[in-house]
């Protein structure tokens, strides 16, 4: 039970990492789009 | 074992307090006047053109969910419910905004150029039914902003000798200056520096308290001490669910279908780009709220008292008390943002709603002057900020009023998702329904009448027909109307030998179904003979841009199928 708590605990952290690393690509491609069509990001 | 607990909260101090909020909103500044135009667009500033692409439109409707509130709601389930609480909490919350993009992409396709909501009811339907909308969202967006100008002010003096209200003022000025110019773009843009600062120590906060309070052995320690019941214990607790999730799952759609800063953000976003923003956001909001929530779940097995007795000062006590000054930094930065990238939205939701339709529609399209809806809009700003702030000093019961809002949008949700998909649903029957659910929530939701005899008979009735019309909705969404009919009808049928005599001792749950059921009644049995035959390509005609100086010549009228401005036909009913 004690290591099932753990992994529950732990597991979220390690998800908020993948969608920071998703949004941050994400955003640095549509920085690099923009730049490309001389716009700005927003 | 844990290190002791000394009692005392590490402050961060006048300087530090006022350096890190000079960082975070000169940081802000800096990216507001960096896509700052001398001239701005009417459009650009509440929908920003239309299309912001996939990294921008994530981030911002991650940050715009996360709010301070939502961290602290989580934290307290975790402490009050145990290991299922922020599961109860963070889960329904984030599936508010996957369920909301099947609709989101029908709205999008009949109104591809919107700004509001409740502009689309107003082409679909007329007058009466847009300033519901409206008002609903206003009122909302109202009591969200004061709730995170409370948030901010309680954070501020709780980790600095800074006052309550010297912390709200900072806050709201703060905020205030980023988005005043640039409105949504400012918004959006920021949100992306501050879902990065949010998540970014989410990531290292949560397992540093976990490692620091004691790790793996605290949880055997806890269950030792009796510091927690079997139900804490248990992931399927069913006093977290029929308390903290099912009021939650009612109030899913409700939430996403009236909330105007979902709205803005689904009219924002590239069209293509609707699902993976939407996936991404309720994973992203899903995973930090629910992990934030975890410092609920600690303090519990911990054994913790909240400060003062209240329970929203778990978040920063616990962060205070076990993490080094520069740790207790990164979580006063991952609030501040959290509840800084909810107000710039709340802000520019309102501006979008009084500019498009208080302004825009009074006035009618071709009479409208970008130049003066600009001005209304920044001046809306200010005035939203001056009332949140009155609001947030006087300390109204923020609770009480989000409950009377998230019940006044579940009586908006069948009618609302109705009028994108069934011709027949008139103005009558959409604002007729919409009070008269109104009229049945409020003596159900705070017991006017007690729950006892024939009325809990008639109400309990009621209730079990909402599940049906709550799981209905959803499913209609992503499966189409004849599995959400057959789901609608097992699921109410399956409630009903347990519904009665049961779901009167749960006076939140069943206020909000019976909000959903009443409204469905009322808006189905008067649209069902109703002879109206809605072509829904006038929408498409009625709503658009109102500043066309800048705009692509000839964008989406490249069929000539759209009237000029001033020329389009009226919306039935007005």
């Amino acid at each position: 039970m004690t290591a099932m708590l753990t992994a529950y605990v732990l597991v979220w952290p390690v998800l908020v990492l993948g969608i920071l690393i998703t949004i941050a690509r994400g955003f640095a491609k549509d920085v690099k789009e923009a730049r490309k069509e001389g716009r700005q990001v927003i | 074992m844990p290190p002791a607990p000394t009692g005392e909260i590490h402050q961060l101090g006048i300087i530090g307090v006022i350096l890190l909020l000079l960082l975070f909103y000169g940081g802000t500044m800096w990216m507001s006047v960096a896509i700052s135009r001398k001239k701005e667009n009417a459009d650009d500033y509440m929908t920003a053109g239309n299309h912001i692409g996939f990294g921008v439109s994530a981030a911002s409707m991650t940050a715009t969910w996360i709010w301070a509130s939502s961290m602290y709601a989580s934290v307290t389930a975790g402490y009050t419910y145990g290991v299922s609480g922020p599961i109860h909490y963070g889960l329904w919350g984030a599936l508010m905004i996957l369920f909301i993009y099947p609709f989101g992409k029908r709205i999008r396709k009949v109104a591809p150029k919107a700004h509001t909501l409740a502009e689309v009811m107003y082409a679909r339907h007329g007058r009466s039914s847009q300033l519901m909308l409206a008002g609903s969202n206003v009122l909302g967006s109202v009591i969200s902003l004061t709730s995170n100008f409370i948030a901010g002010g309680a954070i501020i003096a709780m980790l600095s000798p800074l006052s309550f209200g010297s912390g709200i003022v900072i806050i709201a000025g703060g905020v205030l200056l980023y988005t005043l110019w640039s409105g949504f773009r400012a918004s959006v843009l920021t949100d992306f520096a501050q879902v990065i600062a949010m998540l970014g120590a989410a990531v290292v906060i949560i397992p540093a308290v976990f490692f620091v309070v004691g790790g793996p052995q605290m949880f055997a320690d806890g269950v030792a001490a009796g510091h927690v019941t079997p139900q804490q214990e248990s992931f399927f607790s069913s006093e977290a669910f029929m308390n903290q999730g099912a009021p939650y799952i009612a109030a899913v759609l409700a939430y996403a279908i009236g909330n105007q800063t979902i709205a803005q953000r689904l009219f924002a976003v590239r069209e293509d780009l609707i699902k993976p923003t939407f996936i991404t956001a309720t994973v992203g909001y899903g995973a930090t709220v629910i992990g934030i929530g975890m410092i609920g779940v600690m303090a519990l097995y911990l054994g913790i008292e909240p400060a003062g007795g209240d329970v929203n000062n778990l978040l920063p006590q616990m962060v205070g008390t076990y993490l080094p000054v520069a740790l207790v930094a990164l979580a006063f930065i991952m609030i501040i943002g959290s509840l800084s990238s909810t107000a710039d939205s709340d802000l520019s939701a309102l501006s979008s709603i009084v500019m498009t339709d208080i302004y825009g529609q009074s006035v009618g399209r071709k009479n409208v002057n970008p130049k003066f809806m600009l001005l209304i809009g920044r001046i809306t700003m200010i005035v939203a900020t001056a009332a949140a702030l009155f609001f947030a000093t006087a300390r109204f019961n923020i609770l009480d009023l989000l409950v009377f809002v998230g019940a006044l949008w579940g009586c908006l949700v069948f009618p609302v998702i109705a009028s994108f998909y069934w011709k027949k649903v008139t103005n009558k029957a959409f604002t007729v329904s919409v009070i008269v659910a109104l009229a049945v929530f409020l003596p159900v939701r705070f017991t006017l009448i007690p729950l006892t005899g024939a009325w809990a008979f008639f109400v309990e009735a009621l209730a079990i027909l909402g599940v049906g019309v709550v799981l209905g909705i959803m499913a209609f969404g992503f499966f189409g109307l004849r599995p959400a009919l057959i789901i609608g009808a097992v699921a109410t049928i399956a409630v009903l030998p347990f519904g009665f005599g049961y779901l009167r001792d749960y006076e939140t749950l069943t206020g909000s179904l019976v909000a959903y059921s009443v409204s469905f009644l009322v808006c189905y049995l008067m649209s069902v003979k109703s002879s109206q035959n809605f072509d829904f390509s006038v929408i498409k005609r009625i709503t658009g841009d109102f500043d066309e100086e800048d705009a692509p010549a000839v964008e989406d009228t490249a069929a000539g199928e759209n009237p000029p401005r001033g020329d389009v036909p009226a919306a039935p009913g007005h």
